[in-house]
């Protein structure tokens, strides 16, 4: 048996089917975080038990929650809580599972952010290839609503919040937080150049808390708990318990609450997911969504937490881990990669709008076993003149993996080279690779 | 429904949820990615020019915003689409696990590639990227019913009881 095991917090209710309900969610001690912050805790303190607790934000960049609230200005103007459900990067299934399965856990931690902060509408972005998603989060709302915990006098008290879905429309880059408000104030979804952070200038230029949904959901959990309860969980730098999604050659793929710093990569994937299921060796992994940097199975015993990944040289980003055994071809799988992001980007910078689609065909070339002497070098330099010249990160969440790919990789890369590509294993490639319109 | 309110382009029904929308946000304008997922419902399932300039007019935005909106987002369509859209997820995950034969099946079966309709008309078959059901892959979209762990038998079991 695995040493490892999942502490669940926020899906301790997951597999009980009333607990999508009001009625079932209440049973469950739902709601008690809201009426403990209404009744006895300013807002301030709301925030101040968030920061203390150490939660790091749970959609890829894990900035510190309580920090970002702190960032809201003194003002007259409205304030808005923009809920980031527009979960699409590669491997990541997590946010989904709260949404369908326990949507008030996410109202309620809502609530709390627009109190804390002091907003009093709150939207919730949910991705538009989310129907389930969407259908079961505006029930919640309208049970809430009905039982006068969303809309006017909140409990009785002077706070007042109003919540509504927002669906999207089918765009990785919402899931970006300026981009995101773009979208929702009906435009394509553009990044926007940072400063001005949403905190100080978000929706309609005021200030706007964009937070994820698995954010939202721990903060409802340390205002039941406290800080300190929460920092007793995972370890320094990843406190509390995390959602994991575990996918492709994996023997037991499935989404993991878990508490990090207990055990490394290797163990996790080995022990208890399995290993691949496929009786062959892993040859690669992506630890944190597709948008950074693969590890090889020398690089796997680092323990499993953000800042011990990020020195073996990835991230666990938005907690999604993808695997694959060495049947797969490393330069196909960086195609895969490169498809997503040239299909995904927004086209509002150049060297991304068209750094990404030469990637593409360049590594499409290597997958053909028709690259030309020289590409590699070519595919470097395309990449290096992506990096850090756009508005946001999506051209380097295309770059850090696809160099990585060569990096880790590259007599692959050279084995697809036109006249070496007879020789090698993954050489010249052999289904052909359908063209993405 | 005889069109009765609005700009009289669009039904009773769905004017009356577009100005529910309109409440939700200080600007109208926000709300036109929900109204558009109603517009092109009503619409036979697409954003034809046309229907373009009635939203325009209705929302009183210049026809070209809503046109690069359509133009942006996956689910919004430009073309013609079939009785039913059928989405596949193509990226890593599903790729691992077999959304690739998945795809060259639905290619010799239904004689469809990615973007295409049936020639009955009765789906339009996209590849999406990640559909966020990872840990189920492969995994499509049928209109707005999720097929997980597919296999071949499975995906033919869902597309071929289409009506």
């Amino acid at each position: 048996m695995s040493k490892i095991q999942e502490h669940r917090v926020m899906l301790k209710y997951a597999d009980d089917p009333e607990q999508a309900t009001l009625a079932g969610y209440r049973h469950n001690g739902g709601y008690k975080a809201l009426e403990k912050a209404l009744e006895s805790m300013t807002p301030d303190q709301v925030t101040e038990e968030v920061l203390a607790s150490g939660l790091r934000g749970r959609g890829g960049a894990g900035f510190p929650t309580g920090r970002k609230w702190q960032f809201v200005p003194e003002t007259d103007k409205p304030k808005y809580l923009a809920v980031n459900a527009d979960e699409s990067e590669p491997g990541t299934c997590k946010d989904r599972q709260i949404m369908e399965l326990d949507p008030h856990q996410m109202l309620e931690g809502s609530l709390l952010c627009c109190y804390a902060i002091g907003a009093e509408t709150a939207y919730i972005y949910i991705r538009g290839e989310y129907p389930h998603s969407i259908k079961a989060t505006e029930r919640a709302i309208e049970e809430a609503r009905e039982a006068g915990l969303v809309g006017k006098n909140i409990l009785g008290t002077d706070f007042s919040c109003d919540v509504w879905v927002h669906p999207g429309a089918g765009a990785y880059i919402c899931g970006e937080e300026t981009a995101l408000l773009t979208s929702l104030e009906g435009n394509r979804g553009y990044p926007r150049i940072k400063p001005p952070f949403p905190a100080v200038e978000g929706l309609w230029r005021c200030p706007t808390i964009v937070n994820n949904v698995e954010s939202l959901a721990c903060v409802v959990h340390i205002i039941n708990n406290g800080a300190e309860w929460f920092k007793g969980l995972g370890c320094e730098g990843s406190t509390g318990t995390r959602l994991f999604c575990v996918s492709g050659h994996i023997a037991r793929p499935g989404v993991y609450e878990l508490e990090c710093g207990k055990f490394t990569l290797r163990e996790l994937l080995e022990d208890f997911c399995g290993g691949t299921g496929t009786g062959r060796p892993i040859k690669g992994v992506m630890p944190g969504g597709s948008s950074f940097q693969v590890l090889t199975p020398d690089e796997l015993d680092c323990t499993f937490d953000s800042d011990s990944v990020q020195k073996a040289g990835s991230s666990l980003g938005s907690g999604a881990i993808m695997v694959f055994d060495d049947s797969v071809s490393a330069v196909e799988v960086a195609l895969n990669i490169a498809e997503f992001y040239s299909h995904e980007s927004c086209g509002q910078c150049t060297p991304c709008r068209e750094g990404s689609d030469w990637v593409r065909k360049l590594v499409a070339r290597f997958c053909r076993g028709e690259a030309r002497e020289g590409d590699i070098e070519l595919l470097m330099d395309v990449t290096d003149r992506m990096d850090g010249t756009t508005i946001c990160a999506l051209a380097e969440a295309l770059v850090w993996p696809v160099q990585s790919y060569v990096r880790k990789f590259r007599s692959e890369f050279e084995a697809g080279i036109t006249r070496r590509a007879a020789e090698h294993e993954f050489g010249g490639f052999s289904k052909p690779v359908e063209s993405v319109p | 429904m005889r069109p009765v309110s609005g700009n009289g382009k669009f039904s009773a029904e769905l004017v009356k949820r577009v100005e529910a929308l309109w409440e939700r946000y200080p600007d109208r304008k926000a709300a036109l990615l929900p109204a558009l997922h109603l517009i092109q419902k009503e619409r036979d399932g697409w954003l034809s020019d046309e229907t373009i300039r009635d939203a325009a007019e209705l929302f009183d935005v210049p026809d070209m915003h809503i046109k690069g909106i359509v133009g942006f987002y996956d689910m919004f369509h430009g073309q013609p689409v079939g009785r039913h859209v059928v989405r596949l997820c193509k990226t890593l995950s599903c790729k691992l696990r077999g959304a690739d034969e998945l795809r060259a099946h639905v290619r010799e079966k239904y004689g469809v590639l990615n973007g295409e309709t049936t020639a009955d008309g009765r789906f339009t078959f996209k590849c999406f990227e990640c559909l966020g059901h990872c840990e189920v892959a492969p995994m499509m979209l049928v209109d707005e019913e999720k097929h997980t762990e597919l296999t071949t038998d499975k995906l033919d079991a869902v597309l071929e009881a289409l009506a």
